[in-house]
């Protein structure tokens, strides 16, 4: 089976967009404040998953995701917050490219809400131990964490949840439609490892999460 | 597990706040003064808290918890989040500081470390038996309950606000001690450390609010066999011993999962045990969650 596409896709400019979509309502343009007011706060405080987008120094783009318990996130003060970094495949690419280049963008889902929360700001790796203390889970604390100074923060509007059915438990058939991961790893990687024992090597890795 | 329902929650102290939890299907279960309950939060963490109210109310728990500045999100969501109305699921409450029969009481309280010692000082008061309690804190305005203590027992209720006259001279009270007398103390570590250093341990009885700062072996795997239900199992080295039972399937239950509240308590058949608890635990007894195996095999009482 071929796709067909016999030419890319016309690409278009920001006025023949605008000519498509018209141009927002003044008012949504209040809905983005400088900083963590009390609803972004509690947002935050119920919020067990996030994906952080960041771009390397040519602006190479990328997005990856984080959760822990509700709350992982922790707003320092209304104009500073700080993710743990718990330990993963320590490739680090978001780490390297806030080296590189601060600038990064966060989406916050709380299960169960439709709405969710963009937080953008400026990141840079840290060790402060008054930090990490607050992030000690099972009796231990994260390496590093990663502080964001915040300069937007602005709730988004449920459409995109409500059509993805994200919260409805009957969306999570979808997942049995899929190879598991360890016949993807098998098939990608081209090792010779058979996808079940490729299945209890991770299945094992996530018994240790913290 | 007990559902309540948050009752009040109102400011007792600088950063302090008391809890009125009132059972959602009838009377609480029973306690005894210096027992703790583990309050599960919405954001999925368990605290312990003291019970602080009045044992023979069977209504409803009392327990007070203070903001703490670095907190992983338990006493900062309870100061910031909760409110009057919200469901709560609480434990059964659990003594690991219980009041034991002695001819006199020397409590001694630091900061939040007060609420323990509320209900013990009421029972030995009303048992007619001689107890004074030396309340230290930073300042009046920081230390829940001073008031109602000082009004409800007198001079029996000593207030050191530290800042301005420095820590009790805990030297001085263990000199003028009476035989027999037991002290009860709960407050910070560097209280507790002062404290032990003061008194004969025969004599003490202390409670953690925070795991005690220690230092250990390196951890190193070892291998549990369950006797009862035959079950082996593995705990790597950067792994838990309750952290690989409850992934091999074996029933235990948790709380802090940080050696303070005693939720985990297991019994210990074969084996020795390096106990990392705040707890201490019983003779064959270990807490799963911090305690390791000293040796390569421990055989467990599951």
């Amino acid at each position: 089976m071929t796709t067909h596409v016999r030419t890319r896709p016309r690409r278009l400019s920001l006025d023949e967009v605008r000519a498509k979509i018209g141009e927002p309502e003044p008012m949504l343009e209040n809905k983005k404040i400088d900083h963590i007011d009390r609803f972004a706060r509690m947002f935050i405080a119920h919020s067990p998953f996030m994906s952080l987008a960041t771009a390397d120094a040519a602006g190479r783009a990328d997005c990856s995701p984080r959760g822990d318990y509700p709350g992982f996130v922790k707003v320092l003060d209304e104009n500073l917050l700080a993710i743990p970094d718990r330990p993963g495949n320590r490739i680090a690419d978001s780490l390297c490219n806030i080296v590189e280049n601060p600038e990064i963008g966060m989406l916050f889902l709380v299960p169960g809400m439709r709405e969710s929360l963009r937080v953008n700001g400026r990141a840079y790796p840290t060790d402060e131990p008054d930090v990490l203390a607050r992030m000690r889970t099972e009796a231990k604390a994260p390496a590093l964490a990663i502080a964001v100074e915040v300069t937007e923060a602005y709730f988004h509007c449920g459409r995109a949840l409500l059509r993805s059915r994200l919260w409805d438990p009957a969306s999570q058939a979808l997942a049995d439609e899929l190879p598991s991961a360890g016949e993807v790893a098998a098939a990608q990687f081209g090792v010779d490892i058979a996808p079940e024992q490729f299945e209890a090597a991770l299945e094992a890795s996530y018994r240790k999460l913290f | 597990m007990q559902r309540t329902l948050l009752d009040r929650i109102d400011p007792v102290a600088e950063d302090v706040v008391s809890l009125v939890l009132r059972g959602a299907d009838g009377p609480l279960a029973p306690w005894e003064p210096g027992a703790h309950v583990d309050v599960a939060l919405p954001n999925w963490l368990t605290r312990q808290y003291s019970l602080c109210g009045d044992p023979t109310d069977r209504e409803t728990y009392r327990v007070a918890v203070r903001y703490d500045p670095l907190s992983r999100g338990g006493s900062e969501y309870i100061h910031r989040f909760l409110r009057p109305g919200r469901a709560l699921d609480v434990s059964l409450p659990r003594n690991n500081f219980p009041l034991d029969p002695a001819p006199g009481y020397l409590f001694l309280a630091g900061g939040i470390g007060i609420t323990p010692v509320l209900p013990m000082l009421r029972a030995a008061v009303a048992a007619g038996l001689p107890a004074s309690l030396v309340y230290a804190g930073r300042a009046a305005a920081t230390m829940p309950f001073a008031g109602e203590l000082r009004s409800a027992y007198g001079d029996a209720v000593r207030i050191v606000t530290t800042q301005e006259h420095g820590r009790p001279d805990f030297a001085a009270l263990a000199a003028e001690l009476a035989p027999g007398t037991l002290v009860y103390c709960c407050g910070p570590a560097s209280m507790l450390t002062a404290v032990e250093a003061a008194f004969p341990p025969g004599q003490l009885r202390t409670e953690r609010f925070q795991p005690a700062p220690k230092v250990f072996a390196p951890d190193q795997a070892f291998e549990v066999a369950c006797a009862r239900s035959g079950r082996t199992v593995q705990v790597d080295a950067d792994d838990s011993l309750l952290n690989a039972l409850q992934h091999a399937g074996v029933p235990v239950s948790s709380g802090c999962r940080e050696g303070v509240c005693g939720s985990c308590e297991i019994t210990v058949l074969e084996g020795e045990v390096e106990h990392r608890d705040d707890v201490g635990a019983d003779e064959g007894r270990m807490f799963a969650c911090v305690s390791r195996a000293l040796g390569p095999r421990l055989v467990l009482d599951l």
